[in-house]
């Protein structure tokens, strides 16, 4: 029983891309017909270090099961460096999470060039399985005027 | 303590005499064993300065209210400095308030102290008349873990040099990191419902000296509800966290005014912590250093990215 209500759920998931290379990858993904969860919903922003904490906390809060954060290789940022700020930013929001006990599983950074298709489609694949293992999101959930 | 309490007043007395200052920010003696905040601006008045261990207030952040004070139309702005009084820990804030371009250093004439210790305010009899000695009981939590007893910065040091012998191995933060996941949130839970946001942490910290705070903001977007629930709880606490990283001094304040005791301090160190191991820096050390989140390395660990 347990099983299928596991298997039943569907994750709500947040997709930040960045303008230059994932969401250009994601829809190579699209233009290739590759398969990949619907769970998604993509908000393009134009660099990956342009995703606040905040972003991120304000989506579990509005009930997002997971958050992935997705940008261009490193060394490869349209705004050369956007990336790197990104990755300090998110990974200790990433360590803080851990520590405070909020499944740091339920949000992912990645790097997904333009020319990544596949990444991409098995990054979105891999995530939403995993999101789907942790089960629906109540820790945060439920703010937001809701 | 006296001696320190006696260099204080005059070093104090001798800056507004000769009016190298405008006034100077200190402690005075409260009702019962407390003490106050003290503005001294006549060289008379500097007697009233007092040093012991009930000085805990952090006194910087009335010298960003300084640094933030804009000249009325038509005046000019009057750019003598303020002295101030500050405890090593509090001129780490001078430091990295520095290094954020929010104090001039011309603009601060700094006296600091050299300090063993100061009590945790809540854990002294309220019905005390004297300041009472620093014992094992009452120290302040900040003072256990403190790795700097003499001032950073300062025109002026009060008192002899404390030889430095704790090293900081974040013990009590690496505590909660033995439990599992789910005992962390059930930690955190306790304490965060608890919070009755009264941004008390916010108004006390020097660091949070935004002028329009995030959660203040209604427009273009409301971030956080006012209601006092979990998940606004939780999501107050984590930003300010992270608006903290890499910056925080753990001066302690946020922790010392929460009026319902939520372990503010071990989130902050937590993150001072991986700070620290991931990417090597220190806040509060050295006005010359970069901001931790205005920097970045292209040797920077991932270790958790796709």
């Amino acid at each position: 029983m347990a099983d299928d209500a596991k298997n039943d759920f569907e994750p709500k998931i947040l997709g930040f891309l960045c303008n230059w290379c994932s969401y250009t990858g994601a829809d190579l993904a699209g233009t290739s017909r590759l398969q990949y969860p619907s769970n998604i919903r993509i908000i393009k922003v134009m660099c990956s270090g342009r995703v606040n904490p905040q972003f991120i906390l304000k989506a579990f809060q509005e009930g997002a099961d997971g958050v992935l954060v997705s940008g261009c290789h490193p060394g490869d940022c349209h705004y050369i460096k956007g990336n790197y700020h990104a990755r300090r930013k998110l990974t200790l929001l990433h360590d803080l999470m851990d520590h405070m006990g909020i499944d740091p599983g339920r949000f992912q950074l990645s790097w997904v060039s333009a020319s990544e298709g596949h990444k991409f489609a098995e990054v979105v694949t891999k995530f939403t399985e995993q999101v789907r293992e942790l089960g629906p999101q109540t820790k945060m959930a439920g703010g937001g005027g809701q | 303590m006296t001696d320190r309490q006696g260099q204080i007043q005059d070093t104090a007395r001798g800056w507004l005499e000769s009016g190298e200052v405008k006034y100077v920010v200190g402690f005075e003696q409260g009702r019962r064993a407390g003490t106050k905040v003290a503005f001294v601006r006549r060289p008379e008045d500097a007697d009233k300065l007092v040093w012991n261990s009930m000085c805990v207030n952090n006194l910087t952040l009335f010298l960003v209210e300084e640094m933030q004070t804009r000249p009325g139309r038509g005046e000019e702005l009057d750019t003598t400095p303020i002295g101030i009084v500050v405890k090593p820990c509090d001129s780490k804030t001078i430091v990295e308030l520095m290094k954020e371009n929010i104090v001039a250093r011309e603009r601060v004439k700094i006296i600091g102290v050299t300090c063993e210790g100061v009590c945790d305010t809540k854990k002294v009899d309220g019905s005390e008349k004297q300041p009472p000695a620093v014992t094992d009981e009452n120290i302040a939590g900040k003072c256990l873990v403190c790795t700097h007893h003499n001032p950073l910065i300062a025109d002026v040091v009060c008192g002899e040099a404390v030889p430095e012998t704790i090293t900081d191995d974040y013990s009590d933060v690496a505590e909660l990191e033995a439990m599992t996941p789910q005992e962390r949130w059930e930690y955190w839970e306790r304490q965060l419902e608890r919070c009755v946001r009264c941004y008390g942490c916010r108004e006390a910290c020097p660091l949070c000296y935004c002028e329009e705070c995030v959660f203040d903001r209604e427009k273009p977007y409301r971030w956080n509800e006012k209601s006092v629930q979990l998940p606004e709880n939780t999501f107050y606490h984590l930003v300010r966290a992270m608006h903290l990283a890499g910056r925080c001094v753990d001066c302690g304040e946020c922790e010392r005014v929460c009026p319902v005791d939520i372990p503010i301090r071990k989130i902050n160190r937590y993150l001072e912590w991986k700070a620290k191991e991931r990417y090597d820096v220190e806040a509060g050390v050295d006005p010359e250093d970069d901001s931790m989140f205005g920097t970045c390395d292209t040797a920077d660990p991932e270790d958790f990215i796709w």
